[in-house]
């Protein structure tokens, strides 16, 4: 438990790559390969919340449980030190995941829908080990699946299974499901959001607006392909709306720029809003490696405990 | 009608490459790719471009390579607007009618008219009918079209002039006027023989046939062809161009103010000068007039300008300036005193050398006879005068020194000359076409002339020996200074080395030769009708020219009433036909090179190559 330890960065651990992760064969085998890979790598890391083992001392302060003191250590040193220990949680952990037709999009052989699985699949993975509650919960314009929360380990496959079997849906309609599903969620929790967020940015901030007032934490994952974060389009093409299906003309010289600033703008703002709202946004690349996204989530638990 | 022409048609085969872009638009056009894009809603804020303005803009595109490839090929092709180009339907008849001043003998001009009535009249239904009027130039009075009683009408308005008969150019521009068409050219004429002229550049197209209405000529005339004056007196030369003898008075005027008259007995074939003492007129315009009613009216008078500052200046530079010292030159000059003459003067070589910025201003010409107390500056105002365009003859005589003459001259005049023992020698023109000789055709009396002593030129290889001594060596060379001429005499012109001044030759060889000095800043007061660029050149007169009067006459070859057959008169034109495409093709060129349209072709491909790469860039 050093310094050195705790501000170990994802980016210094060995990852696998998301595109070969697609490749093996289940989505428990992924989700194990992510979830074990990190663990291994955050060997002696001070995140807490994931183990009842004994953590650290530290000095007693005004306001500590008088419980937590280390008689023990009282009795050699002549100070009072407070034993702390990872806890036992027994939080619910929600999982959003966005299934709408604009998730199917993969420029680097993984498309976000791909992604956000194996992503989902690694949390639920996490959470079961550390006894949390897991919920998955599959969307596009309307709610397409929903496995309720549960911290039992059997549960793990039903939530596995149903994200090996999700296939893609329709339009995006992220408010939608999200006001229905905080009016569902019975006490506070951590919520996590796996979408493209291609939708008006309002009623996304909106609907994840009602979480928060629910009391919930919110962390949110914004899936973008790496052709979207750059527009690399070279040659005049039609694009074609995958979820509408009505194509535009466009020369890539010509739009980019006017592009990326509507794609820059719509960041900025979901990262204003969010944020001002107290929730966690990460922008994800889909060529990121998965154990970035667990760790942006293990720090938001710690807040959420 | 003007019409768009091209010098190398073949070239437009390249146009043909603008198929490319077509078939390649039409044919292989390749469909943008499909792209399945999930982000759409960033990529509608930009602008996008539809598919309608698109297909606008990809038409705008090929029209822009087809534009570029078109225009490519037609500059290459040379185009340029010809009035000649544009073949229009229909044949044609031009009627063609001689106003020269030959059809002024009594009754041609009206045969003349009847003429022309009588071909346009005649002309075919179906063909447009046009009149020309010619003389030593063409002019279009009725265009070629259907309006015959317009035609008619034209004819009708014209009279005979006063200019020279010129068929060829005549022709040539007749036939410009058909537009590529076929037809006739009716040329109404008295068929003169002097109206050939070889000098004439010009061509019709074998697809028009000339016919010839002969409206016949006077077979005498009496004209006055040459007025000069000489010394007090005014000379008329009357010629009798007839088989018979006749009888003519010559009357002479100043400012329409008669002054005498003169009778002549004309020998056949002959001619006869009439003179009239004019010495009390130093200005005014002189005419000189006969009444033959036979023979053409036009040639019976004739006029010259008394005005003196019309005469060429001549300063001699001789020892001390005493007349005596350029004895012969003086009196040589005298004849010519008056119009087309000159006025001399002599100074000595300190005087010279004394005058002021404005001493040679109106001179035209320098004789250097001496160079005796000829200065530094005096050799300094000599070669500004050289440099200036002036006129210069060196006589290699005993009182010029040629080192002195060499200095002066340094960098202008290379020629020199060195003395030589004495040698009997004559000379001759080495080249008889100069204008110096021109007078003495293969050389003549100037054979008679005994030289005494000669000076040895030394001439550079790029001056011009126009004479030589009989052992071969020059006698009289020209060299070109940057606006003058300079002519270098191996011998004196005072009766001192050779009898040139008592000979015949010599007056003759001294104007010519002065005159041709004079002639770069000599101001001419004799022109023939048509020399003229001004409205009043066209007819015989005294006109003012430049704030000066000078007479307009009519060409002295035009007063010939010798005839020649219709036949001969085709035979000159099946020439014409046989160089009809050279010429025709010689005059396209000219054309093309003065318009250069094809400049602003290659000007209008780079610009649509830059406004493809901007819209093709933009089109991705």
């Amino acid at each position: 438990m050093n310094a050195h330890a705790t501000r170990t960065r994802p980016s210094e651990l060995r990852f696998l790559d998301p595109a070969i992760l697609a490749r093996l064969g289940s989505v428990e085998l992924r989700a194990r390969a992510v979830v074990e890979g990190l663990l291994s790598g955050l060997h002696r890391s001070p995140l807490k919340g994931f183990s009842v083992e004994f953590a650290e001392y530290r000095q007693y302060l005004p306001g500590d449980d008088l419980s937590s003191i280390d008689w023990k250590v009282y009795a050699r040193t002549d100070r009072y030190w407070v034993k702390k220990f990872e806890e036992e949680t027994n939080l619910d952990c929600h999982l959003l995941l966005d299934a709408s037709g604009s998730m199917g999009y993969g420029s680097r052989g993984v498309t976000k829908l791909e992604y956000g699985s194996m992503l989902a699949a690694s949390l639920a993975y996490l959470m079961n080990r550390q006894r949390d509650a897991v919920s998955l919960t599959t969307f596009d314009e309307a709610i397409l699946t929903m496995v309720p929360a549960s911290a039992r380990p059997s549960h793990l496959r039903s939530i596995l299974v149903t994200l090996d079997r999700i296939a893609l849906g329709r339009r995006t309609d992220v408010s939608k499901p999200l006001h229905r599903l905080a009016d569902g969620i019975g006490k506070h929790g951590l919520v996590v959001l796996i979408s493209d967020l291609l939708d008006e940015p309002e009623r996304v901030v909106d609907g994840l607006r009602h979480f928060r007032f629910r009391g919930s934490e919110v962390i949110v994952f914004h899936l973008l392909d790496p052709a979207e974060l750059t527009f690399p389009f070279e040659r005049a093409a039609r694009f074609r709306d995958m979820e509408l299906g009505d194509e535009v003309m466009a020369v890539p010289s010509a739009v980019r720029r006017e592009y990326l600033d509507a794609l820059r703008a719509a960041l900025d703002r979901y990262r204003r809003e969010l944020g001002s709202e107290g929730i966690d946004y990460r922008v994800l690349d889909t060529s990121t490696p998965l154990e970035f996204a667990l760790v942006s989530y293990l720090s938001t638990r710690g807040r959420a405990r | 009608m003007g019409g768009l022409a091209f010098l190398s048609p073949l070239f437009l085969v390249g146009a043909a490459a603008a198929a490319i872009p077509i078939a390649v638009h039409l044919f292989y056009r390749r469909a943008e790719p499909l792209v399945d894009f999930a982000a759409m809603r960033y990529l509608r804020s930009a602008p996008v471009e539809q598919a309608r303005r698109r297909r606008l803009r990809e038409v705008v595109l090929l029209a822009l390579r087809v534009t570029a490839l078109v225009l490519l090929a037609c500059a290459f092709a040379r185009p340029y607007l010809s009035d000649s180009v544009a073949a229009l339907n229909g044949d044609a008849t031009m009627v063609l009618i001689d106003t020269s001043a030959s059809v002024s003998a009594p009754g041609r001009f009206a045969a003349a008219r009847e003429g022309a009535d009588r071909a346009i009249r005649a002309a075919p239904g179906t063909h447009a009918v046009g009149v020309m009027a010619f003389a030593h130039a063409a002019e279009v009075i009725a265009p070629l079209s259907q309006d015959r009683a317009g035609a008619l009408a034209a004819s009708a308005q014209l009279e005979a002039g006063g200019g020279a008969t010129r068929y060829l150019a005549a022709l040539q521009r007749a036939a410009e006027t058909f537009n590529g068409r076929s037809g006739r050219i009716v040329v109404i004429t008295d068929l003169q023989q002097s109206g050939w002229d070889a000098a004439s550049e010009g061509g019709i197209p074998g697809t028009i046939a000339v016919e010839l209405e002969d409206i016949g000529g006077p077979s005498t005339n009496l004209a006055i062809t040459s007025l000069r004056t000489e010394g007090t007196e005014a000379v008329a030369v009357v010629h009798n161009f007839s088989s018979r003898p006749a009888t003519e008075q010559v009357v002479f005027a100043v400012d329409d103010r008669r002054i005498g008259a003169v009778p002549l007995v004309l020998a056949p074939e002959g001619s006869a000068e009439a003179r009239a003492p004019v010495d009390g007129y130093r200005s005014g315009a002189l005419s000189a007039s006969i009444t033959d009613r036979e023979g053409y009216l036009a040639d019976n008078v004739r006029y010259a300008v008394l005005d003196a500052a019309n005469a060429t200046s001549v300063l001699a530079v001789t020892a001390t300036g005493h007349p005596s010292e350029a004895l012969y030159l003086e009196r040589a000059l005298a004849i010519a005193d008056g119009t087309g003459g000159f006025r001399f003067r002599a100074l000595s070589g300190a005087a010279f050398s004394e005058l002021d910025g404005d001493g040679l201003g109106d001179v035209n010409v320098m004789v250097i006879a001496s160079t005796s107390g000829v200065g530094q500056r005096g050799r300094e105002r000599l070669a500004q005068f050289v440099r200036s365009g002036g006129g210069l003859l060196l006589t290699a005589g005993p009182d010029v020194e040629p080192t002195l003459l060499r200095q002066a001259l340094d960098g202008i005049v290379a020629a020199s000359w060195a003395a030589r023992p004495a040698q009997a020698l004559s000379f001759a023109p080495d080249d008889s076409r100069h204008p110096v000789f021109r007078l003495f055709g293969g050389g003549g009396t100037l054979g008679n002339v005994s030289f005494a002593r000669a000076a040895l030129i030394d001439a550079p290889a790029y001056a011009h020996v126009i004479a030589r001594y009989s052992d071969g060596s020059p006698a009289l060379v020209e060299e070109r200074t940057t606006g003058g001429r300079v002519l270098l005499f191996g011998s004196d012109l005072n009766y001192r080395w050779n009898d040139f001044p008592l000979q015949p030759a010599f007056v003759p060889f001294v104007h010519e030769t002065l005159r041709y000095l004079a002639a770069p800043r000599a101001t001419r007061s004799d022109y023939l009708v048509g020399d003229l660029q001004v409205a009043a050149g066209s007819m015989p007169g005294v006109v003012e020219l430049q704030g000066r009067r000078v007479a307009v006459n009519i060409d002295p070859r035009e007063s010939n009433p010798a005839r020649m057959s219709a036949e001969t008169f085709q035979a000159g034109i099946s020439w014409l036909n046989t160089t009809a495409a050279q010429q025709a093709r010689s005059g396209a060129r000219q054309e093309e090179d003065s318009q250069g349209l094809w400049w602003y072709g290659l000007l209008l491909t780079v610009v649509s190559l830059a406004a493809e790469g901007v819209l093709g860039r933009r089109l991705g």
